[in-house]
């Protein structure tokens, strides 16, 4: 993620009028390019080898993998939960992030800091309390049970339900926190001067906040759905196998069946489609957008 | 934190200690069970032969491999799945042990090959919390029959020697014909079940299911049951036709500190450290002087007393087939 956003504002800061400063510019980058070099580029380049080296030298390895209906649903699936869970952190996130810039400034300091809290703690302990609250013998359930919504407890863990609801919490600051930053940015007037235009409150939304707001909701959303993508805790634990993603995949390929050329074939994959959606989120929203500004 | 504080004094001991001390690291699974191995083996051996056991963990094929491939063996001795343990064995990957460091004139021949030794052996039983049902299954057919006995049952989530056994003797198939395994019958009964179970990745999982009746029954590692009783837990054990698979020791090739590797094996499957380890654990100890050495209401709850319907992975038969079970296996997961 971090070399992502690091080769973003490198080639963002170098593009057009400004190449005679360039070295300048670039100067300062310089040791995070070479950490970058090191301990990135040359381990994707040495697992792309691997991925068409092992066991013998040829395209075998993506051959299994996008021939076998099996791996193409983990990949399929993988889509799938990237995209739910966007989708849901990006509707509950924008609500959250509205109310952060509107709400009095000792509230909102609170909610921020329930919401930094929780990126801190750590992530295999909020998963397991989702498990235990997810349970069919759990609070949620019980919950349910008692005010009557539902006879028989639901099943809320073990399968994408437990996934989508895990992940889009563990997910929701890196919505909210650049959707803050644009929203707060917006000149409130604009919305007082929609309501004089004769605007209801919908068209005001949907007419003038959220398109004025797209730029963090691009930035937050291409955060996350690039992030759900590698995901491994969570589904592993929040999942059933019949929605295995492709992190769980990857690691069983190297750890269980130590098949490596797979495995890196796999990862390869991976990387790819991740690179591929950024490259289009780009030509859509352009850099300057992407990056909030 | 019990494996920090021994790393943390075999720190403080190196940087004080006199004279140059050797050490070495053992590898296992982490949690309760090498807890034990800790305190039944390592300890033990370090205060007898002056030897520091530095911990790591869990255990993890491809790190294993990657090591031994980059002759950078930072391993000494690691516990690993006793099927494992052959193919690594194969494959390259291990040291032969030094059978002349260690006696393996009272160890289960079972669980002995050129490059491995049992480390401790266990049963996959049927396990059942009576709190939370009015009925347990007692056989593997029962835990298979969702209409008998509705509800989510558990079981081990990865490809490994058990589940595939309890499929086809649940199916009906004899204890002694079991292998070769008949994968597409043992799918096909998976089936049937399927969307009631629920995977367990580890014992303390396996626990939290079963104690908190999300998966009122399921198949689990004896020893984890034992544990769950004793914490207070209603939960009943069935050892009908229950199905034995070890942990092996090795060494992986290259390791750096192969003498004192032995000689941690040779403690660790010794009368006295099989028998303590077993009465920490629960698990059956692998060397066969070891049960009169022990508690005789401890020794008569493990797996080596229940024998009469005893059923036993077939090591051998799995090492050769790790790869092609386990590919269909997660392929049938995932479906």
């Amino acid at each position: 993620m971090s070399s992502l956003t690091e080769s973003r504002s490198v080639t963002g800061r170098q593009g057009g009028r400004r190449m005679p400063r360039l070295f300048g510019e670039v100067g300062p980058a310089l040791p995070a390019f070479l950490l970058i070099v090191f301990f990135f580029v040359a381990p994707v380049v040495a697992l792309l080898l691997r991925s068409v080296l092992e066991p013998v030298p040829g395209l075998q390895n993506y051959e299994t993998l996008l021939g076998s209906a099996t791996y193409i649903g983990v990949f399929a699936n993988t889509f799938i939960v990237s995209t739910v869970v966007t989708a849901a952190a990006l509707a509950i996130g924008f609500p959250v992030a509205w109310a952060l810039v509107v709400m009095p400034m000792t509230w909102s300091r609170i909610v921020f800091a329930i919401l930094i809290l929780s990126m801190w703690t750590n992530l295999l302990a909020r998963t397991y309390a989702w498990m235990v609250l997810l349970q069919r013998t759990g609070l949620i359930n019980k919950m349910l049970m008692a005010v009557g919504l539902t006879d028989e407890p639901l099943t809320l863990v073990n399968n994408l339900t437990g996934v989508t609801i895990g992940m889009t919490y563990i997910m929701l600051p890196f919505v909210i926190l650049p959707l803050y930053g644009v929203i707060s940015n917006i000149d409130k007037a604009v919305l007082r001067a929609a309501a004089l235009c004769g605007a209801n409150r919908w068209q005001a939304l949907t007419r003038v906040l959220l398109p004025l707001a797209a730029p963090g909701m691009a930035a937050g959303g291409l955060m996350v759905f690039v992030m759900s993508l590698g995901y491994f805790v969570t589904p592993a634990l929040l999942g059933g196998t019949s929605n295995m993603m492709l992190a769980e995949l990857i690691a069983q390929l190297v750890q269980s069946l130590t098949d490596w050329g797979l495995g890196s074939a796999a990862a390869f994959v991976l990387l790819l489609s991740t690179l591929v959606l950024y490259g289009l989120m780009l030509k859509f929203f352009g850099t300057s957008r992407l990056g909030g500004q | 934190m019990k494996m920090l504080l021994t790393s943390v004094a075999s720190l403080a001991v190196l940087v004080s200690g006199a004279k140059a001390q050797e050490s070495m690291v053992f590898t296992s699974w982490g949690g309760t069970t090498q807890d034990a191995q800790i305190e039944a083996w390592a300890e033990p051996f370090s205060s007898e032969s002056g030897i520091n056991v530095l911990q790591d963990g869990p255990t993890d094929y491809g790190k294993l491999k990657a090591m031994v491939e980059a002759d950078g063996v930072s391993w000494d001795v690691v516990d690993v799945e006793g099927d494992y343990a052959i193919q690594a064995g194969e494959q390259d990957l291990l040291e032969p042990l030094d059978f002349s460091v260690i006696d393996k004139t009272d160890l289960d021949e079972r669980f002995v090959t050129d490059h491995s030794v049992g480390s401790f052996y266990y049963s996959f039983v049927i396990g059942c919390n009576e709190g939370a049902v009015s009925e347990c299954p007692k056989t593997w057919a029962d835990l298979f029959d969702t209409d008998k006995f509705p509800g989510k049952r558990t079981f081990y989530k990865w490809s490994a020697p058990g589940v595939i056994e309890a499929a086809l003797l649940a199916d009906g198939v004899s204890p002694d014909a079991l292998y070769p395994l008949d994968l597409d019958r043992a799918f096909a009964k998976l089936d049937t079940i399927k969307d009631d179970i629920i995977w367990w990745s580890g014992g303390a999982q396996s626990q939290q299911l079963l104690a908190s009746a999300e998966a009122p029954f399921g198949s689990f590692w004896n020893g984890r049951l034992s544990a769950l009783s004793e914490s207070g837990v209603p939960v009943s054990m069935s050892w009908d036709q229950n199905i034995t698979a070890a942990d092996s020791l090795v060494v992986p090739k290259g390791a750096k500190n192969k003498d004192a590797a032995m000689r941690f094996i040779a403690y660790a499957t010794s009368p006295e450290a099989q028998a303590k380890m077993a009465e920490l654990t629960g698990y059956a100890p692998i060397n066969t002087k070891s049960p009169e050495l022990m508690d005789e209401d401890r020794a008569a709850t493990l797996p080596d007393r229940q024998t009469e319907t005893q059923v036993n992975a077939d090591m051998a038969y799995w090492a050769k087939n790790r790869d092609a079970i386990a590919s269909r296996w997660y392929a049938w997961q995932t479906e």
